[in-house]
């Protein structure tokens, strides 16, 4: 038996040399090869292997009853296949044992019941057996077993080439009534673009319009339509069951207890990747305008894609994964529709890849129509009856910009003209979301298109819209800085935005937009703030937006540095909540290291990038306030940004007023205050918390305040010795050597 | 007819902003624009909008039988076509109307019988669809030739030898398109954007789906506003010297309960003379400076001059204000337009009989509960 094996082995390897196996394949199967040939050399008289070779030599014609040897040798093979599974060997053997009939179809159909592979089915044996098929003596009980065998098997067989080469000999047991629903299986899991042919369809439809709608003759049809839409017209019916029957009973269980055993998990999906799409919901929409197109191959070819035909394109619809999409990448074919893309993850993976402009404008016609259609054009209530559709395709919308990190421009057409309509309530967290990707609008443009529309929602709308609103500004200016530092890089600071239009987007352009962002969001915070009575929630989203607006120089390498208005800064100067003072304290922070360093750079590159003297002294004017209200207590000394007069001041009948926004004294702060004075003080019954401010107990407070939490204060104050240099230029000396008490 | 359609096609888009920022891209797309790749996610905005001119050229009154084939004009006219906006087709082609011929007969069987393939050729299809095109249906030369779909189909209950009948027909059309627009787009991209459809609402939904699979577009309604409809009402009226219009007749609805439909039908000569009442003094106009050609253009503000004059000589009578309702539909003898986007052209005024006498009004009310007609005639 191994003499026999080790001969037939190079004739193995020959033909599969000629597959187009893998190499690693290839010698992976050598070596399991070798590995069993020892084995097999050590237990030579291994009952099993003569058993196998009783298979391979029994003559034809050998009687099966009162045979004990076949007998106890079936038994054998039985056993071991239930137990570990056949090797591939093995079930060549068996296999043809049994469609050769040299026993007749008694043995046959046991053989066949007992093939559990261990872990891989050759083809050739299968090849054979279809072979043998034809010769036609099998009944026809047992030609369907076989089938069904293979079909279980399938995703074990080790390669499919040879199967595919006698596609058409495959093909010509259709006719066959019985063996049909399996044979249209078979070939499903064997069909590639070349085998979809014209007199293949047309046997196909003379067995439909004979056998009536039958589901695997419509399954094969349809399979064919996906490559070949111009030779088939074909309508799916929603209510048709998707995949063929389950054929494998008989083997499955005993396949998976094998696997089990032997730990291998060769995942075979039996189960058909079937692509027809069983449509959710059977009840007829009204507005079918917001489904997506089902991915679909494309029918109306043209003539000069006769050509790429003979390329092999693949169609979208038939890639199930990841890694096929990978291995087919540079021979897509688009679907019909590509608004179909945006319903597949896997299809959006290749959006990103799509360069073809025609393909991107059949996206963008799509896109504009249904948005247009369900907000715009309204006219039969539109967005109001359907807002649950409306919602999962914003979502869906909105997800797939997200996916590609950037908005369709029909989408922001869409928005420019909605915004002007919309009441500000409407899928707002969906519409804020668009608004929050679309890319630069030129500073000339954008407050028509922006900023009047936003203007009149944001002061008509609640609070939370306002805040909403502050968020997706915030999230604007993030994406447009992010594209900045990313693509000023690679194109050297030339960001034109398209070669061939008027309007090219230059660094300037783009810092003038950028400005008239921030200063936007500036007045809309400073008026915002005193409507809503400086809310704490609508400061939150404010002082947000300004972190993005400190750090524009260094974290995004765009030389703008733009100052909050007082509007925003009093109120957070004076919250009744220590977490806005401490953010405020960060962001000052953050402005000084970021004018630090475009200063610095300045004196190094000499580039002309210039940030005016104004913001600094707008910075610096902001510092003193600060610094001399809530360190220093010398609120509403003369020259300072706010004063009131003496008179207004006494009447107050407020004692040391000057004092009343130390850090002490702060309303935010006065808890900690309070708290620290009794944990220094414990036993004192009268509360002075002006005995805080002595040298001592000050540092051990600011101690306190820091291990709170408030980072912001800590970097805020921990700098303010340094940053005398920066400010001297400009500044009388008095008002930075304040920190020392 | 090319007038009709000007008025109403949801031409594409031309404000200047929206197509700047159509043809704007990303700093990604800049950044492979720049390696010479193609761009991305870019160029022109889907969506056609409607043309809202304040100014408009009257049209020169021409023989269209010149240009376009008589017995292919006669299939277009006195059938009422309900109007859908396109978006630009992808790979749509002239020379194959054959092949879409066979295909869309096939695409309409298999969906008539769903769940039973169908051979691609239609060759055992019980519709016969044909595709033809309409020589000389444009206005300018970008404008793509008008395309005439044809579904012929027997009867269900019909015998072998009986012909099959017209059943549905449709035509896709691009007069007077905006040349800005059409010469931007790309080259794979054919601008039919009207579609008129006349027949079984079934077959029209089967076209726009083969339509919308084949050359990836999509369809939508096409309503006729308000403000289109009057600018009709003046420009029918305004062609009355040329070839009567017969009648001017306009439906509108006002918005009481029950809701009270009213048809105003003036007489041809009245409505005429009004109009020209309202016509700005050709004689002012040309001491602008300018060389205008007699009739030249028709401003806005006549138009809502002249529909203002109906109005008030409607209340005068009736003590009804139709400025508070919209109007639904206008007709002459050249054709309809309504509301809900149908029109009908008819072939001219001249063969449609004398059914009103002068000086008379008709007025038609009806309510829609109670489907009384009273029928006023008022001298003028």
């Amino acid at each position: 038996m191994a003499a026999k094996q080790n001969l037939s082995e190079p004739s193995d390897s020959d033909s599969s040399s000629l597959t187009d196996q893998s190499v690693s394949g290839r010698s992976g199967n050598r070596s399991l090869r070798v590995a069993e040939k020892e084995r097999r050399k050590n237990e030579a008289e291994d009952p099993f292997v003569l058993a196998l070779k009783y298979f391979s030599d029994v003559g034809a014609g050998t009687p099966v009853y009162g045979n004990d040897e076949f007998e106890t040798n079936l038994v054998l093979v039985e056993r071991v296949a239930y137990s570990k599974g056949l090797s591939p060997e093995a079930i060549s053997v068996m296999l043809e044992f049994a469609m050769s009939l040299r026993m007749g179809t008694g043995p046959c159909v046991r053989v066949l019941k007992c093939l559990i592979p261990a872990t891989i089915v050759p083809q050739e044996p299968i090849v054979r057996a279809v072979v043998w098929l034809g010769v036609g003596k099998i009944p026809i009980s047992t030609q369907v077993l076989f089938i069904k065998w293979v079909l279980t098997v399938f995703d074990m067989i080790d390669a499919k080439d040879q199967l595919r080469a006698i596609y058409g000999f495959i093909f010509s047991f259709v006719t066959e009534e019985n063996l049909c629903p399996f044979i249209c299986h078979l070939l499903y899991l064997l069909t590639r673009k070349e085998s979809v042919r014209v007199f293949r369809v047309r046997k196909l439809l003379e067995l439909q319009s004979k056998l009536g709608r039958q589901p695997f003759l419509l399954h094969l049809l349809s399979l064919y339509k996906v490559f070949c839409p111009e030779l088939v017209t074909l309508s799916i019916p929603s209510r048709m069951k998707s995949g063929f029957r389950n054929y494998n009973t008989p083997w499955k269980s005993a396949l998976i207890a094998v696997q089990k055993r032997n730990g291998s998990q060769l995942a075979s999906s039996t189960s058909l990747p079937f692509t027809i799409k069983d449509k959710t919901s059977s009840r007829k929409r009204k507005h079918c305008h917001l489904e997506l197109p089902v991915l679909s191959s494309l029918v109306n070819k043209q003539p000069q894609t006769e050509l790429s035909s003979s390329r092999k394109v693949v169609p979208l619809v038939q890639l199930n994964s990841f890694a096929q999409l990978l291995e087919n990448i540079h021979r897509i074919e688009l679907p019909a529709q590509m608004g179909s893309l945006l319903g597949s993850s896997l299809a959006l993976q290749y959006l990103d890849c799509v360069q073809d402009e025609s393909a991107l404008l059949r996206l963008n016609f799509w896109l504009g129509y249904a948005l247009h259609e369900e907000f715009l054009f309204y006219g039969d209530g539109g967005a109001y009856q359907n807002s649950e559709e409306a919602l999962q395709f914003l979502d869906k919308l909105l997800f797939t910009q997200h996916f590609l990190q950037e908005a369709f421009s029909s989408s922001e057409a869409f928005l420019y003209k909605f915004l002007s309509v919309w009441d500000g309530s409407l899928l707002r967290p969906q519409i804020l979301g668009l608004l929050s990707n679309i890319p630069v609008v030129p500073s000339s443009q954008i407050g028509r298109l922006l900023f009047e529309p936003l203007m009149q929602l944001f002061f008509t709308s609640s609070l939370f819209f306002k805040c909403g609103l502050m968020e997706c500004l915030n999230n604007m200016l993030l994406k447009w800085l992010t594209w900045h530092s990313v693509y000023a890089l690679e194109d050297d600071l030339d960001i034109s935005l398209n070669s061939h239009t008027s309007i090219n987007m230059t660094l300037s352009g783009f810092k003038d937009s950028v400005m008239e962002l921030v200063h936007f969001v500036g007045r809309l915070a400073s008026v915002g703030l005193q409507l809503e009575g400086c809310h704490t929630l609508l400061l939150s989203f404010v002082l947000d937006f300004y972190e993005t607006v400190c750090d524009t120089f260094l974290k995004y390498g765009l030389p703008l540095v733009v100052m909050p208005p007082p509007g925003v800064f009093y109120p957070a100067l004076f919250s009744l909540d220590p977490v806005s003072v401490d953010r405020l304290a960060y962001i000052m922070y953050r402005y000084k290291v970021n004018l630090t360093s475009a200063k610095s750079q300045e004196k190094v590159t000499e580039q002309a990038f210039h940030i005016s003297r104004q913001t600094f002294r707008e910075f610096n004017h902001y510092l003193v306030v600060m610094v001399n209200c809530l360190w220093n207590s010398n609120m509403f000394r003369p020259g300072m940004g706010v004063q009131l007069g003496e008179e207004v001041l006494l009447k107050s009948n407020v004692p040391q007023y000057w004092t009343s926004f130390d850090l002490v004294h702060h309303p935010a702060f006065m808890s900690y205050a309070v708290d620290f004075h009794q944990r220094c003080w414990p036993g004192r019954k009268d509360m002075d918390l002006n005995s805080i401010k002595h040298s001592k107990p000050w540092s051990w407070y600011l101690e306190y305040l820091y291990s709170q939490g408030y980072d912001g204060l800590k970097q805020c104050f921990v700098w303010s010795t340094i940053s005398r240099q920066l400010t001297t230029d400009n500044r009388r000396g008095q008002s930075l050597s304040t920190q020392q008490r | 007819m090319e007038r009709q359609h000007n008025s109403v096609v949801r031409t594409p888009l031309n404000s200047v902003v929206v197509q700047r920022r159509s043809k704007s891209k990303s700093y990604r797309q800049s950044y492979r624009s720049c390696l010479g790749a193609a761009s991305r996610l870019g160029l022109t905005p889907a969506l056609t909008a409607r043309r809202l001119n304040t100014s408009r050229r009257a049209p020169k009154s021409h023989n269209i039988t010149d240009k376009v084939d008589p017995e292919q004009l006669t299939l277009l006219l006195k059938t009422e076509w309900k109007l859908s906006y396109v978006t630009p087709l992808y790979q749509f082609r002239h020379t194959q109307l054959k092949s879409y011929s066979r295909q869309l007969s096939a695409f309409i069987a298999a969906e008539k019988q769903q769940g039973l393939a169908v051979d691609a050729e239609g060759s055992q299809s019980s519709f016969r669809v044909s595709f033809s095109v309409v020589q000389g249906m444009t206005e300018t030369a970008d404008d793509a030739e008008t395309v005439l779909i044809q579904i012929h189909s027997k009867p269900m209950f019909a015998k072998q030898d009986d012909p099959q009948k017209l059943v549905w027909s449709g035509w896709l059309a691009c007069i007077n398109g905006n040349p800005d627009y059409l010469s931007s787009l790309s080259k794979d991209f054919i601008c039919l954007p009207l579609f008129g459809s006349s027949g079984p609402e079934v077959l029209t939904t089967l076209v726009k789906s083969w339509f919308q699979q084949m050359f990836d577009c999509c369809f939508g309604p096409l309503e006729i506003s308000h403000t289109s409809l009057q600018w009709l009402v003046a420009l029918w009226t305004n062609c009355h010297t040329e070839s009567n219009i017969q009648h001017l007749r306009m439906i509108w609805t006002l918005p009481v309960t029950p809701p009270l439909q009213i048809t105003y039908t003036v007489d041809a000569q009245d409505a005429w003379e009004l109009w020209s009442s309202v016509r700005k003094d050709p004689e002012e106009e040309s001491e602008g400076g300018e060389e205008v050609e007699e009739g030249g253009s028709i401003d806005l503000k006549e138009v809502m001059r002249f529909m203002q004059g109906l109005k008030n000589h409607f209340y005068r009578h009736f003590r009804l204000d139709l400025s508070a309702g919209s109007l639904q539909q206008v007709s002459t003898a050249l054709g309809s337009a309504k509301y809900s986007g149908r029109i009908k052209v008819s072939s001219d005024g001249k063969n449609c009989s004398q059914s009103f006498s002068q000086d008379t009004f008709l007025l038609t009310h009806t309510r829609k509960d109670k489907c009384c007609t009273n029928i006023f005639f008022l001298s003028f």
